[in-house]
């Protein structure tokens, strides 16, 4: 297996599918999984322990700096943009928010998509807001292997329809199909 | 958006070294890539060449640089429990003789929202005449920006919401008077802060500083950077001084395990200067 990290982007909508994920994904999970969701920018804690309490491997927010490991799950922590270095670390920001946004899920899959190149996953659950759709081209133009939820299935489609909008992706796939996607690497 | 290339950004950082004497190496890449991007779209310029004639054909240019180059503060009251904290554990504990020469060390000033902040904080404890506030720049065109109170208007609203949440005892609107087309803050609250002009290694330092606020501010280092200048700070600090940081930054320890900090409030990222 080729691949070094797996980013997974999402805003209203995506907590359930997220948690599915976690909660599919063994122990041994040979990536690290880089999750950028919107979130309330003053409610700094809660969302880690939620997404934690079904996840198979260790869900956390990282701090400034952390170097990245397989079979952990980066949640970008409130308030904050998350990049990604290209030493595998993670650097955070609190530059203005991007769409409204911070973290901005653009603004990690580009980094990522620089760090990463053609080793990266990327992959665009629902949402209700274009965010994600650039850098998830990013991601493609990097070469990277690219994952739409499908629009029909997502519970906000504003997200993933965008994506669908700007580029061409490699699966546009339902939940399920994700999971046994990323069961596969 | 343009986008910079490793090759343009090392290209930059010489330039910079070069012609200013100015060493920007000790940037974190990815935010510095970013930041220039955005330096470049600001001027309406579209290469990275560009930039570098802009930079050397106006020597004027560079000041309004590193101010554009340099991520200001997006919204006053941060993290709103940090300041209830300050307000109702850090400083009662203050007696009279601890304020005497009492010091206080912003050491990134771009915008000026974390300095204006502590002033309204200060001045609704009547402590903003009791001590003596240093805030740090890297550009005097930052340090015109703050002293000219220019507030935008996109940024009032969630500094609004913070300063409810830290249920400061004024109204905010006190603090800004706006017309149609501008905010302009409430400026003499600073009318005492000395201002100091200084590089990434902050040779200017004030001395013997009993707190510094510098939250957010380590992220925009690299790794062996953030490490040189915690050992600043900690030389800066009076003995038990104290020092506050973003939440998600961190103290890393050194080589023989030791750290320079030990933690008084883990939650809000509040260390106190230890003796080492």
């Amino acid at each position: 297996m080729n691949y070094k990290a797996v980013i997974i982007g999402g805003s209203a909508g995506s907590f359930q599918i997220v948690t599915r994920i976690l909660n599919s994904l063994p122990k041994t999970f040979p990536l690290p999984v880089l999750l950028c969701l919107h979130r309330l920018k003053h409610v700094r804690s809660g969302f880690v322990e939620a997404l934690s309490l079904k996840s198979n491997i260790p869900v956390v927010e990282p701090c400034d700096k952390d170097q990245l490991k397989s079979g952990i799950a980066y949640l970008a922590p409130a308030n904050y943009h998350m990049f990604i270095e290209l030493a595998n670390r993670v650097a955070l920001s609190a530059d203005e928010p991007v769409n409204h946004s911070r973290p901005s899920i653009d603004l990690s899959f580009i980094t990522a998509a620089n760090a990463y190149r053609d080793k990266l996953i990327g992959i665009i659950l629902s949402g209700a807001n274009r965010d994600g759709a650039f850098g998830l081209k990013k991601v493609a133009d990097n070469g990277g292997v690219t994952l739409v939820q499908d629009p029909n299935e997502s519970e906000v489609k504003t997200m993933p329809e965008s994506v669908l909008k700007l580029t061409k992706v490699d699966y546009v796939y339902s939940a399920d199909q994700i999971i046994r996607f990323l069961l596969k690497l | 958006m343009i986008e910079l290339g490793i090759v343009d950004i090392r290209e930059i950082i010489r330039l910079l070294q070069n012609n200013f004497n100015y060493d920007f190496s000790s940037l974190a890449l990815t935010s510095f890539k970013y930041r220039l991007e955005h330096v470049i779209a600001k001027n309406n310029l579209n290469s990275a060449e560009s930039l570098y004639r802009k930079l050397i054909d106006q020597p004027d240019f560079f000041s309004t640089f590193i101010h554009q180059v340099c991520v200001p503060s997006t919204e006053m009251f941060r993290d709103p429990s940090l300041w209830r904290w300050m307000r109702e554990s850090y400083v009662p504990e203050l007696d009279d003789k601890q304020l005497i020469n009492f010091k206080i060390w912003l050491p990134y000033c771009v915008s000026g929202g974390e300095l204006y902040s502590l002033a309204i904080f200060l001045k609704e404890l009547d402590l903003l005449d009791k001590v003596k506030i240093y805030a740090t720049s890297f550009s005097h065109k930052s340090i015109d920006y703050i002293k000219s109170g220019h507030y935008p208007f996109k940024k009032i609203e969630i500094s609004q919401e913070n300063y409810k949440r830290y249920k400061g005892t004024d109204e905010f609107v006190n603090y800004y008077k706006e017309d149609k087309y501008n905010a302009i803050r409430d400026t003499s609250l600073i009318k005492n802060v000395e201002f100091i002009t200084d590089d990434f290694n902050f040779n200017n330092a004030p001395k013997n500083v009993k707190l510094i606020l510098m939250r957010n501010v380590l992220i925009y280092f690299n790794p062996n950077h953030q490490d040189k200048v915690t050992k600043i700070i900690h030389e800066n600090l009076s003995a038990s001084g104290t020092f506050i940081i973003g939440l998600k930054e961190q103290i890393r320890t050194n080589t023989n395990g030791q750290t320079l900090f030990e933690p008084v409030n883990i939650n809000e990222s509040v260390y106190k200067r230890k003796i080492v």
